[in-house]
């Protein structure tokens, strides 16, 4: 035993010995660095970025993918997509899913999904291009923290997809930006006239306007209805019948560059059955989807009146968007 | 080669690969245009162009009637000066009356001939910074930079300005050099004066020469009047700035009849407007940038992800090779009062060369400067940036290997140059979406959340769909594409007289959505606009698009369409 570390010690002083007079011919061949130093330098640079902007330009068709990919992800979603699944996107600029998809299956192109309620949505299949460049894997982790079970990932050639079953999908008993054909509006008790398209023109300037749309709110596509404040008045929207669980959510939000000034809040009254049920404030210059709650607990089980009221004491630009739904 | 062409060809080396280049480069812009659209500057610049080419011709035949009507003919894009215009304006009126080109390639004529005079600049100043391999190297590293190649085509101010800063620079760098030719001084003195006039009434960027050459001239320079010569060298300053400070203004305001009245009040329109210009919203790596402060590293990230890498390395190197040559030449033992003969390590040529690499970058960085349009607005110090970097490949072969150097640079210059090449073939004509493969290429830029596009122009790539698709008299909203852009489509046959335009999605039948994260809410609003309104018991269904348009996967113009308006 005691041999074999001797042999050992020897063996490595012997290869410390050579490692030192191998640096010192390094650093006498090296040091100072002459002309050629620097020159070998740059060209070693030039050729390894040359190897690489090459590889880069000649690889990447084999990682994004083909018509055909498109074309079979559309025929397996087809096939087996039902209502209440959507296809999320990674990564989420790869939008071309819009145009090759079947037109009924909802397109979620999120960024990210922590914090996204996903409305309606029990399965989400997530539609991945794993070899793009940019390509990165946070929002299957935003998934898997939400599903109940992971199906996949299938190979679609250069695709990749995957179902996630949500664990506890958020599923309405009402949306109510989808039942304002039922609601009535009106700014300070003046009724406002519907039109052919399902518009709310209000009494006062021309932008008082109550319609369902898809608007940008902090990026991202919102369904919601626009309600811009009247001057100096408030607007009522009153939805009858909407069936009531334990609680009612929703979001607020101004749209698009609005979001960024503005000097006073939006203010967002609820009632049910006319009752107060709370007041939430948009504030100016704070871009975002901000959620409210009311809780609904001991109407939970009927239909009852909902009605929002918004107003604000100075308007200018206030593009207020907003969503609420009725939680079992 | 016939004689007669051959006698025609110059006699230097260094002339006839300038020539070369010149004539490369027009060529090839010309020949790669047509596939490239039209952006919302160019769009303004062709209508102007177009106006004052009418008054040049109109004061030709009938002065008294042209001058009456000038308010009218330099109305249009009176912010920008005209010279540029003019010049578009010249090149369309001779090839379309020649029925040579369409009207649109009548026009980028004068670009391309902008183009071609930077080519030559720069292979002359090439040579004469490294001989050959200069002269060949210089304009190959500015052009295979994909963006720099866009800009190559369209009848707008960035390229031109470029040209005609390195125009400038160039003959001051000759007036304060040539010791012992007071002659051919005062002739570059005034080559300067023409040039600087020329680059001024282009665009705003021109003003900073003075200044910059200034501060060159009194580092440079001033140290040394009381030396022997120095009395000379004080004569070529007077000179050159001299020439710069008569002649600048007078070609500015010669080239320019907007200022033939009102002068003083319009001069300080035009410089409050270049002072108090708008921001425009831009995206960088993962926010919208809308006002000041920005980011001061913008302009450096923005060139580290746009140049190709090994070009990237190339310019990079050239710059700290000139840095080094500075330090060198400054050291006590280098320096010498006065000029350095051929050849020599010179701290004024170094310092000239590094400064105006570094200045037009520099000035974007400054936080409260605009920032927007991609690497255009600091286009100016490109061309010096690939003057350092020539000479840094030939300089990179000389070391290596003396006895071969040519052939080590131009081992080296290939590996640079080749995927350099290649992704510009990847990505034309869509220029304003071009990133290299530091970034990613499109994909990694867009998942880095920068800007993907701008101008308005790829629209071109989905033009054939359009007007195979949309239903006749379609009501079309352009988006970012100029209503100008379209008619000068239509005029030149390629996009259908029938469609009519649209000022809002809610106003169109057919929508062309051109991404951009700022405007995302026109895309959501085209989606409320053409939605189709549910079947009892369905869930609302989005408008999907009807084409696309696609760079590595990543969306650039995507087309959507009412329920029956796409055939």
């Amino acid at each position: 035993m005691s041999e074999l570390r001797a042999l050992l010690g020897a063996a490595a002083a012997r290869m410390g010995t050579a490692a030192a007079r191998a640096a010192r011919t390094a650093l006498r061949l090296l040091w100072p660095p002459s002309e050629r130093h620097w020159a070998a330098l740059f060209a070693a640079g030039v050729v390894a970025l040359s190897v690489y902007g090459w590889w880069f330009y000649s690889a990447l068709p084999a990682r994004l993918p083909s018509t055909l990919d498109w074309r079979s992800a559309a025929v397996v979603l087809g096939r087996d997509a039902r209502p209440g699944d959507a296809v999320a996107l990674a990564p989420w600029w790869a939008e071309r899913a819009r145009e090759v998809l079947p037109a009924w299956l909802p397109v979620m192109a999120f960024p990210r999904f922590a914090g996204e309620d996903l409305v309606g949505v029990r399965r989400v299949w997530l539609l991945a291009l794993p070899s793009a460049p940019g390509h990165r894997y946070d929002l299957a982790g935003d998934l898997t923290a939400r599903a109940a079970a992971i199906a996949g990932p299938q190979r679609l050639g250069r695709l990749e997809l995957t179902r996630y079953d949500l664990r506890a999908p958020t599923l309405p008993l009402a949306f109510l930006p989808d039942r304002l054909a039922t609601a009535t509006v009106s700014v300070g008790g003046h009724a406002c006239a519907r039109d052919a398209r399902g518009v709310f023109h209000c009494p006062g300037p021309p932008f008082v306007v109550v319609a369902r749309e898809v608007r940008e709110v902090d990026y991202l596509p919102r369904p919601c209805l626009y309600a811009h404040p009247p001057p100096g008045a408030h607007l009522t929207i009153a939805f009858p019948a909407v069936p009531l669980g334990r609680a009612l959510r929703g979001h607020t939000g101004i749209v698009g560059e609005a979001a960024l000034v503005g000097v006073a809040p939006v203010r967002l009254s609820v009632k049910v059955e006319d009752q107060d049920a709370g007041t939430f404030e948009e504030p100016p210059a704070q871009p975002g989807w901000h959620p409210f709650q009311v809780d609904t607990v001991r109407h939970a089980g009927r239909s009852g009146t909902v009605t929002f009221d918004v107003s604000a004491s100075d308007v200018e630009r206030r593009h207020f968007c907003f969503d609420a739904y009725t939680l079992p | 080669m016939p004689a007669a062409i051959a006698a025609a060809l110059p006699r230097s080396a260094p002339r006839r690969i300038a020539l070369g280049w010149a004539v490369a480069t027009l060529v090839v812009a010309a020949a790669s245009a047509p596939a490239q659209g039209i952006g919302r500057d160019e769009s303004v610049y062709l209508v102007a162009a177009e106006s004052y080419a009418t008054f040049w011709g109109e004061l030709a035949r009938s002065p008294a009637r042209a001058l009456a009507g000038l308010e009218r003919f330099f109305a249009v894009n009176h912010e920008h000066p005209a010279l540029a215009k003019e010049v578009y304006g010249l090149t369309h009126a001779l090839l379309t009356g020649l029925g040579l080109t369409s009207h649109l390639e009548g026009f980028r004529f004068g670009a391309f001939a902008f183009a071609a005079l930077l080519s030559w600049l720069l292979a002359v100043a090439g040579f004469e910074l490294a001989g050959t391999g200069g002269a060949l190297l210089a304009p190959a590293l500015f052009w295979t930079v994909p963006r720099h190649f866009y800009h190559a085509h369209p009848a707008a101010l960035d390229l031109p300005i470029a040209t005609l800063w390195l125009a400038t620079a160039l003959a001051y760098w000759r007036c304060i050099r040539d010791e012992g030719a007071p002659r051919r001084a005062r002739l570059h003195a005034i080559a300067a004066g023409l040039a600087f006039g020329a680059a001024v009434s282009v665009k705003h960027n021109g003003w900073f020469l003075p200044p910059l050459l200034g501060a060159h001239w009194l580092a440079t320079r001033l140290p040394a009047l009381r030396a022997p010569g120095g009395r000379d060298r004080g004569r070529r300053a007077l000179a050159v700035f001299g020439a710069m400070a008569l002649l600048g203004p007078l070609v500015f305001i010669g080239s320019w009849p907007w200022l033939w009245h009102d002068t003083l009040p319009r001069l300080r329109e035009y410089f409050t407007f270049h002072l108090q210009h708008e921001n425009y919203s831009w995206h960088y790596l993962g926010r919208v940038m809308r006002e000041p402060p920005f980011p001061v590293a913008y302009p450096f990230v923005v060139t580290a992800l746009t140049v190709p890498a090994a070009v990237l390395l190339v310019l990079a190197g050239g710059f700290v090779h000139g840095l080094a040559r500075l330090a060198l030449a400054v050291r006590p033992s280098q320096r010498e009062p006065g000029p350095a003969p051929a050849g020599a390590l010179s701290a004024s040529d170094e310092l000239l060369l590094l400064l105006n690499a570094l200045f037009p970058i520099a000035l974007i960085a400054w936080p409260t400067v605009p920032h927007f349009g991609g690497v255009k607005h600091w286009m100016p110090a490109m061309p010096f940036l690939a003057l350092l970097g020539a000479r840094a490949l030939v300089a990179a072969g000389r070391a290596l290997w003396p006895a071969r150097a040519g052939a080590v640079t131009a081992l080296l210059a290939g590996l640079a140059l080749v995927p350099a090449a290649r992704a510009i073939a990847h990505v034309h004509p869509y220029g304003t979406a071009a990133y290299n493969e530091l970034a990613g290429g499109a994909a990694g830029a867009a998942a880095l959340g920068m800007q993907r596009q701008f101008w308005g122009d790829d629209v071109v790539g989905l033009l054939p769909q359009l007007n195979q698709h949309a239903l006749s008299n379609a009501r079309v909203w352009w988006q970012e594409t100029t209503y100008l852009a379209v008619r000068a489509w239509q005029r030149d046959g390629r996009v259908r007289a029938d469609l009519r335009w649209a000022n809002a999605p809610e106003e169109a039948d057919v929508s062309i959505w051109q991404y951009h994260q700022e405007f995302r809410d026109k895309e959501f609003r085209t989606w409320t606009a053409f939605a189709e309104s549910p079947r009892p018991g369905e869930q609302a269904r989005l408008p999907r698009p009807m084409a696309g348009l696609y760079l590595d996967e990543v969306p650039l113009v995507a087309i959507y369409a009412r329920p029956g308006a796409w055939r």
